[in-house]
């Protein structure tokens, strides 16, 4: 699955480990979802759409299957 | 409850567990009474207990990503013993080979399975673009780790031949301290050389 959480990120002008803090999770955990490693639960999913205030469609979109 | 200060307890409890394996289970061979054996035959697993449950607190603790890790390496661990106990106890039953099962096998499996855990879950962690081993800068480094634990089997296998003189168990013993002291020498210099490339590419 690929997504813009790095674009996002950037924009707001934050490191991942502040990222990382805001959503709960670890800095390596914002690093494998930003390089499409891990793709994230549905609950996380969901807090980063409403810390970004963005649909998950819009953040994450399906890869090439 | 954060990696040093996991890594901190674990310390402690490997150390009280060293001390405790050198100080009071020897006894157990010369105790008369039953229960009193039993008691200090089973003294060394309180501290491993406490490890156990630590370890339990920190997966608990993760994100999701990490207790996906833990859940790899174990799965990868559970495999590992499952297949060493099964080709040793074939072999052993077909009298291709001799285990002592009472003081060898049963002891080394508790460790087999930490080493095939540890390893299987770098493994994973490496497989999701981070480390399990050294890289996250929030703990103890590795090589120092590895140095800590080099030490402390070193002076088991120091103690063991001193106090009984015996060869085979001591050997064994140095052989992993040697083997922990390399892997604490790679680690230390590839920590060395990647602060080096880093402060060269500022």
């Amino acid at each position: 699955m690929n997504n813009h959480l790095r674009q996002l990120r950037e924009q707001r002008g934050w490191s991942q480990g502040e990222l990382a803090e805001r959503l709960d999770v670890s800095r390596q955990t914002v690093n494998a979802i930003e390089t499409s490693k891990y793709d994230p639960s549905l609950p996380l999913a969901f807090r980063i759409s409403r810390l970004f205030r963005q649909s998950i469609e819009s953040i994450f979109e399906p890869g090439k299957e | 409850m954060d990696r040093r200060t996991y890594d901190r307890r674990i310390m402690i409890a490997m150390g009280a567990y060293v001390a405790v394996f050198l100080a009071v289970w020897p006894q157990a061979r010369g105790a008369a009474d039953p229960w009193l054996k039993g008691l200090y035959a089973l003294t060394p697993v309180v501290p491993l207990l406490y490890v156990i449950w630590q370890m339990a607190q920190r997966i608990l603790q993760s994100d999701e990503l990490e207790q996906r890790t833990h859940l790899i390496g174990l799965g990868i661990a559970t495999v590992v013993v499952s297949i060493v106990s099964i080709v040793a106890g074939f072999l052993a039953a077909a009298n291709v080979m001799t285990l002592d099962a009472t003081s060898v096998v049963l002891v080394w499996i508790f460790p087999l399975l930490m080493i095939a855990y540890g390893l299987g879950r770098s493994h994973a962690a490496r497989r999701y673009g981070s480390n399990a081993l050294c890289e996250d800068e929030d703990r103890m480094p590795a090589y120092l780790r590895f140095l800590c634990a080099a030490a402390i089997t070193g002076f088991i296998a120091a103690y063991v031949y001193l106090r009984t003189g015996e060869e085979q168990v001591s050997s064994t013993l140095l052989g992993m301290a040697c083997a922990l002291a390399a892997g604490a020498l790679f680690f230390g210099i590839r920590r060395w050389l990647r602060r080096r490339r880093s402060a060269a590419a500022e």
